[in-house]
């Protein structure tokens, strides 16, 4: 019987979460024989396995929603729902970051010389690369919406020419990122600046370099035709957390930046 | 005006008309073919197709066509051998990978003599 008589999708049987949940496995345990044992080993058979899992259960889900037709508006509907939801989700994540650095920056401890940038802490210039890179982030978000744009009226040349934009510039961004790491005059064990700065812009750049990979992805997509005026939402999906993306940074930028220089 | 009865503030509230004629979200399609309708469109989707410009024509159809075919397999493998490869390398990987972990976490367990 081939005809279902609802529009919801009852996936094929799949290994992907199975490989996906062994190798969180492999890599936190990596991360222990990494930490106390001197080997990488495991922790990198991990990742790969990670990789590969995340490779093919997106292939799959191209296959299942472009080639074989199982995206109704009904599905689609729950695929917003879940991107929304996994949103928020990181947005809860970055809370617990920005929670930590308000806690010790609004009461700076005797220890830090009761004041914030703490003693012997020389913070980077706001208005130098920092602010280069919100106006880049901006700009971004500027051409992802003229991709979006362009994509639903169909302009198949500007799609790949703002999309192409977009990844660029988050490049660019991460470029200029990692040399204000090298450059920066504190690292992360410089007490609980350190700590505070160092990880909440690391998560917010590792963000940065999953959503350039996803716009990547939406990129080839778009190239090999997969997206249609009427429905392209691995792109709107993209569009949104590159937005939030881009929003982490500006709260990144004026309070660890600005109001904590 | 359409109505639809919602499921979270269990009241009738608004609906376009789609909603009322489609209410699972399917709609109804000319041929059984569906999909090839979609890029034939003529109107906005694009002023020309010209195949030479970026890259290759549209494969599209035709790979919709090969991901429907009624031969039982899971999507996962459904192009066959470069899909079976991939998959039993990864499960190698990660099964592999499982067995290492409890051995390394088991020795790492054993007390140090001191």
């Amino acid at each position: 019987m081939n005809h279902q008589t609802h529009a919801f999708h009852m996936v094929n049987p799949s290994p992907w979460p199975l490989t996906g949940a062994l190798s969180a496995l492999l890599i936190t345990s990596g991360l222990t024989m990494w930490f106390h044992f001197n080997s990488m080993t495991l922790m990198l058979l991990g990742l790969l396995a990670c990789i590969m899992t995340m490779y093919q259960w997106w292939r799959d889900i191209v296959r299942e929603g472009t080639y074989q037709g199982h995206h109704t508006p009904t599905v689609q509907k729950g695929l917003r729902y879940g991107m929304v939801l996994f949103i928020i989700s990181e947005v809860f994540f970055f809370a617990g970051f920005f929670w930590a650095f308000y806690h010790s920056s609004l009461a700076p401890t005797p220890e830090l010389g009761g004041y914030w940038p703490p003693a012997g802490i020389n913070p980077l210039n706001p208005t130098e690369v920092p602010l280069l890179n919100t106006a880049i982030l901006l700009a971004s978000g500027v051409s992802i919406t003229w991709a979006h744009h362009s994509l639903m009226e169909g302009h198949r040349k500007h799609v790949i020419q703002s999309l192409l934009t977009t990844i660029i510039l988050g490049i660019y961004f991460t470029l200029l990122q990692a040399s204000e790491y090298f450059e920066a005059p504190f690292t992360i064990s410089d007490g609980i600046y350190g700590s505070t700065f160092f990880v909440a812009t690391g998560f917010h750049g590792l963000h940065v370099i999953i959503g350039s990979t996803f716009l990547t992805v939406c990129l080839i997509r778009q190239l090999l035709f997969h997206f249609t005026s009427k429905h392209h939402f691995g792109f709107e999906a993209a569009a949104w957390y590159w937005h939030f993306v881009d929003v982490v940074w500006l709260f990144l930028y004026v309070s660890i930046y600005w109001w904590g220089s | 005006m359409y109505y639809k009865f919602s499921g979270f503030t269990q009241k009738l509230t608004g609906a376009w008309a789609s909603d009322a004629y489609n209410p699972q979200g399917l709609r109804p399609v000319v041929s059984t073919e569906a999909p090839p309708i979609i890029f034939a469109t003529p109107t906005k989707l694009t002023s020309s197709y010209p195949a030479y410009d970026y890259a290759g024509k549209n494969k599209v159809p035709e790979l919709q066509k090969f991901f429907q075919k009624p031969d039982g397999l899971p999507v996962h493998l459904k192009r066959g051998l470069p899909d079976q490869m991939l998959y039993r390398t990864t499960m190698a990987l990660t099964l592999g990978g499982t067995i290492y972990c409890l051995i390394a976490l088991y020795k790492a367990a054993q007390p140090r003599n001191k």
